[in-house]
């Protein structure tokens, strides 16, 4: 607070912010019975790094996992909050929550925060009733859509570009409606992440350290990791 | 909105194996309104040096008549094209010469050394250079161009390679730009000539 703010009791350059962007990308990949959803595992404030090791990636089910860049904070609550609705749900139903209802609920969870929202920008990838792969994108207030690929954060506009090339469908607005998924093997699929987490730590300032890359398919989740430049 | 996006466009310079390539889109817009489909933003200054200018299209077009006229004054006085390495110097300076009132516009300079030596170098719009091994950006989206160009170069490209890789990292990067598309141009610069091809994108 400056001296001469000091005796009128309030500041006119008030810089206090309830957010702060912690930095980092998340990558999905659908494909035809598998998904993959990615996240770096860097935390940044500012110009600095707070952690080289922290996850963005929740785990709701053997099905859904929630990847979230943008605000730690905000990231954290709302994972937390979808897990205990996910406990309650399977209390209740005895069974957990399919990827879709998931999807919808999350959807909600962040239009219910319209006028003070989670500064998140959230990927939920996993496998629809079918089997096949899913990959749900959000803004931060809750609008979404059911795609092919995704990419949320910082490296977002740069990778991007990069699976729109690789991974482009046809026109959604063809009938009969064509799934977005890939027809990518596995491997390729993950070899194509990783080419993009390259280019990501290579260019944005704050993705960088380890990869998280959680592959989902019928035998349940698995994880590889992925070094990428400390720098 | 900012003058720097206000007409929209995007460019790639890129080198390969003794060759060197710069494209650019075909967008003119003022913000949301497209104005002409076939507005090339490259400028050829001699047969291996050609500069592309980002950014907004007055100073786009008094720079490149001014560029025109200061290299013809040279040919006039040396009685040979400038290195493009001087070239480049000399579009800093007049940049610079505008510190406090510039011409809102990013050149990315592309053109090959007497000896054959590929050059590329991008700039901001007040003259600092910035040279690199492999490629430059600029233009109204130029997070997306350094995504594709840093996914998809490979060093040591023929010609034909650096034409589709270009080709490629053009028309994908500025299809997550608004502001620019409708096709593109490529120019590959090699020491036996250039050959330009132009790119049928998407139309929105």
């Amino acid at each position: 607070m400056q001296m001469s703010d000091a005796g009128r009791g309030t500041n006119e350059n008030a810089t206090w912010s309830p957010y702060d962007n912690n930095g980092g990308t998340c990558v999905a990949v659908a494909g035809e019975d598998y998904c993959i959803i990615a996240a770096d595992t860097r935390m940044s404030t500012g110009y600095s790094i707070m952690t080289r090791n922290s996850s963005k990636v929740m785990k709701l089910s053997d099905k859904c996992l929630l990847a979230s860049a943008g605000f730690q904070g905000d990231a954290r609550t709302l994972q937390k909050m979808l897990l205990s609705r996910q406990v309650v749900y399977h209390h209740n139903h005895n069974k957990l929550m399919g990827c879709h209802a998931m999807a919808q609920l999350l959807s909600n969870t962040l239009y219910y925060k319209r006028f003070f929202p989670y500064y998140t920008f959230n990927i939920l990838g996993g496998l629809d009733l079918e089997g096949k792969g899913a990959v749900y994108t959000y803004d931060a207030v809750g609008s979404y859509e059911r795609t092919g690929y995704s990419c949320q954060g910082t490296g977002k506009e740069l990778i991007m570009p990069v699976l729109d090339n690789q991974l482009k469908s046809s026109n959604p607005l063809v009938i009969p409606k064509q799934s977005g998924a890939t027809t990518l093997s596995q491997a390729d699929a993950i070899d194509l992440v990783k080419d993009c987490f390259a280019t990501a730590g290579e260019r944005d300032i704050y993705t960088g350290d380890v990869v998280e890359i959680f592959i989902i398919d019928a035998n349940g989740v698995r994880l590889e990791t992925q070094e990428l430049k400390l720098d | 909105m900012g003058l720097m996006s206000y007409n929209g466009g995007g460019i790639i310079a890129m080198t390969g194996k003794n060759c060197v390539a710069i494209a650019s889109d075909l967008r003119l817009g003022s913000q949301s309104t497209t104005l002409a489909v076939d507005f090339q933003k490259t400028f050829k200054i001699h047969d291996t040096l050609i500069v592309g200018l980002a950014g907004l299209v007055t100073d786009m077009q008094t720079l490149s008549q001014r560029f025109k006229f200061r290299h013809n004054l040279y040919r006039l006085r040396e009685d040979r094209d400038m290195r493009v390495s001087a070239f480049a110097n000399m579009v800093s300076s007049m940049l610079y010469e505008k510190r406090f009132g510039p011409y809102y516009c990013e050149p990315i300079i592309a053109g090959l050394e007497p000896d054959g030596t590929p050059f590329v170098m991008g700039m901001d719009l007040i003259g600092a250079q910035g040279q690199s091994e492999d490629f430059v950006v600029a233009g109204s989206n130029t997070e997306s161009l350094f995504g594709v160009c840093e996914s998809f170069y490979r060093n040591d490209m023929s010609p034909e390679e650096l034409f589709e890789t270009v080709a490629q990292c053009l028309l994908s990067g500025v299809d997550r730009d608004c502001l620019a598309g409708w096709g593109g141009i490529v120019h590959i610069i090699t020491p036996e000539g250039t050959v330009s091809r132009t790119l049928k994108g998407r139309m929105d």
